[in-house]
């Protein structure tokens, strides 16, 4: 075995999208800066989790990452290339590598059409395969996600929310992609459904070495199917590193006010919850320097106006410039 | 006395002769100030039981009950006018997405005074400045300003603090909130569940709180109901219910939790799916998913049986190891 440093399926340098906004008649054009500077490594095999409150930018990265849009400034890097702002061939054969799930399989799923037809689409769009090859794949697909393959034939509505959500990893899966990019597949499930579909993904991940990058505003999930964490607030990512440590000695005053705020059976690992004031600024309206200090316990004067730096800290990067006096 | 008794609550859809028991025979009691929740997964007829509660069931849902007392009236006896007016006022409830309770035609503020005028009455001045009060209650900065606001300028969280406003209203002696922070952002939901307990604690109301996060309930009730397709499969306190389940269901739940299998690399799961209308079991409902159903079990219905101050509906309880009891 060779012991070189594996190469990222996929890595993202300072991902930025900025979108323009009418904020009414004669007000001219507003900008939202829905991601800035997010940077990322994802690895064969590997799970790396995006954690935030609705508005921080998870989906924005999702659309990035799935070149459905094209970043305002910043790289893609899939395969060793360069898929920000590349042509339409190029983009068509990227795209084949980089797949979605969502969140709702009871709207992602066309409700016209079989599951057969549903499994099919990609294939008939990116391959030319003959119709009997493609019924074989689809089949062989089924039984892969826990799905009888005879129910082929059957319509969406015929299926319970879980075994829709297998339907839509098998859709995602039936290009053999090397990333999936998964916009929480499991909120909209019961806990004992869940379960199923989060050991299903865990199963096909160890079977194909697929990357997931998983968006999800529940903890528990993402400390269960993780390697690595990433938390965003209001576009930018305030706290990255490796799930263990994140989970067990938050450093960023925000991934400690999430944390605490998760609902934990056991009293043990209940923490004195933080109760964050107020809710998510407009991101029309960002505040001023560090965008968390309007909400921070921590925050002091050097916060309104300065905008803190990623760096490096304890084994993990976070940006907030009072780390070292609020870590203890 | 208990402020609300409710014995064998039933609630039926369908022909007369086929029906379909969407709650079946569900009992509780309810102490003054007390924290209930009631968990289960989609399908188990917690919204529909209380519903029923409210009387919100509407044709052709058939609701029957052996007892219905509400602080010392019986709500069956009584006439549908009379009953109209408790609910709302004294019983009151709080749905599951605030975004789509309120209505987007009215100001807040209108919504808010309009619970006040049907149940309290006052002059309009008075309504308003109770309107003000009651945002002010629950949290919601410049009360008097946000009353003239539309539900659509509110985000999810003040949209539902304001549903808390209009429940609280008319000082409630029961609220009930059907899912209340599902909806919500998970800092959101600790400030929403941090007003609904202070509010309780405050006024000493009674609350059922109806979650599918068994976690949420963990850290809130004093007693917790677990159901399964329209059964109440067991009731027990916190946090006996969760560090030593009874019913083989509540096990299955708390471990197919992801917290419960850390350092396991897969989650326990249970099989299959609730049970629809044409696919009831004849035995337990539990038996096809259940790990230790057995021959009795899959032939013949449990009865709810009382044990160690639990109520359970099961042939074979577990013991304090987790281990199924002949």
């Amino acid at each position: 075995m060779t012991t070189q440093t594996p190469q990222p399926l996929m890595e993202a340098r300072s991902l930025t999208k900025t979108y323009e906004v009418s904020k009414g008649l004669f007000q001219g054009k507003g900008h939202v800066q829905a991601l800035r500077d997010v940077s990322f490594s994802l690895f064969s095999g590997q799970t790396l989790a995006v954690v935030g409150e609705s508005g921080c930018g998870k989906s924005t990265l999702a659309r990035q990452v799935t070149m459905i849009e094209n970043p305002t400034s910043g790289s893609l890097i899939l395969d060793g290339k360069d898929v920000a702002g590349a042509d339409e061939d190029t983009l068509k054969i990227a795209r084949r590598r980089v797949q979605i799930v969502f969140q709702n399989p009871y709207g992602s799923l066309n409700p016209r059409k079989r599951v057969l037809d549903i499994l099919a689409e990609p294939l008939v769009i990116n391959t030319d395969l003959s119709k009997t090859d493609r019924t074989d794949k689809v089949r062989e697909m089924m039984a892969k996600v826990g799905l009888r393959p005879e129910f082929a034939e059957r319509y969406p509505h015929m299926f319970s929310g879980g075994q829709r959500q297998r339907i839509a990893i098998a859709r995602a899966l039936m290009l053999e992609p090397t990333v999936i990019v998964a916009d929480e597949p499991v909120s909209a499930l019961d806990v004992s459904v869940q379960a199923q579909v989060l050991n299903l993904m865990m199963d096909l991940q160890e079977e194909t070495g697929v990357a997931f990058l998983f968006i999800s505003h529940d903890l528990s999930v993402v400390e269960h199917i993780s390697n690595d964490v990433m938390v965003m607030y209001l576009g930018r990512v305030v706290e990255q590193g490796p799930k263990d440590k994140i989970f067990a000695s938050p450093r960023h005053p925000y991934t400690r006010a999430l944390l605490s705020a998760t609902p934990r059976l056991s009293e043990a690992e209940r923490k004195t919850k933080v109760v964050l004031q107020g809710e998510l600024p407009s991101p029309l309206n960002p505040p001023s320097g560090c965008s968390f200090h309007t909400r921070c316990p921590f925050a002091t004067a050097a916060c309104k106006s300065e905008v803190p730096a990623l760096r490096d800290f304890d084994g993990r990067k976070a940006a907030c410039v009072r780390l070292e006096e609020i870590s203890d | 006395m208990a402020l609300l008794e409710m014995e064998n609550l039933t609630v039926e859809f369908g022909s007369e002769k086929n029906p379909f028991r969407a709650v079946d025979q569900v009992s509780l009691t309810i102490d003054k100030g007390e924290v209930v929740g009631i968990v289960g997964e989609s399908g188990s007829g917690k919204s529909v039981s209380s519903l029923a509660l409210m009387g919100l069931v509407s044709y052709p849902g058939r609701v029957n009950a052996s007892r219905l007392n509400f602080d010392g009236n019986d709500l069956l006896a009584m006439p549908q006018s009379q009953r109209r007016k408790i609910t709302g006022s004294d019983i009151a409830m709080i749905f599951q997405e605030p975004m789509t309770s309120l209505n987007p035609c009215f100001t807040v503020g209108y919504q808010i005074s309009e619970a006040l005028k049907v149940h309290v009455g006052g002059s309009r001045q008075e309504r308003r400045d109770r309107a003000a009060d009651l945002l002010q209650q629950v949290g919601i900065p410049d009360p008097l300003k946000r009353l003239s606001a539309f539900p659509h300028q509110l985000s999810g969280g003040m949209s539902q603090r304001v549903m808390i406003a209009m429940a609280i209203a008319c000082n409630p002696k029961l609220l009930i909130a059907d899912e209340p922070t599902t909806a919500l952002d998970v800092t959101i939901q600790a400030q929403i569940m941090d007003v609904l307990l202070r509010l309780q604690q405050d006024r000493g109301m009674a609350l059922i709180l109806i979650t599918h996060d068994l976690a949420v309930v963990s850290e809130a009730a004093h007693r917790v109901q677990v159901m399964y397709a329209g059964q109440v499969v067991e009731t027990g306190k916190v946090p006996d219910i969760f560090t030593a389940p009874r019913h083989p269901y509540t096990q299955a739940l708390l471990e197919a939790l992801p917290e419960r299998s850390r350092g396991k690399r897969r989650l326990t799961t249970i099989p299959g799916v609730v049970p629809g209308v044409y696919d009831r079991p004849k035995g337990c409902l539990l038996a096809p998913r259940c790990r230790y159903a057995d021959a009795t079990c899959r032939t013949v219905r449990p009865q709810v049986s009382d044990l160690a101050g639990a109520k359970i509906r099961c042939f074979h309880p577990l013991d304090d190891a987790g281990r199924p009891t002949p």
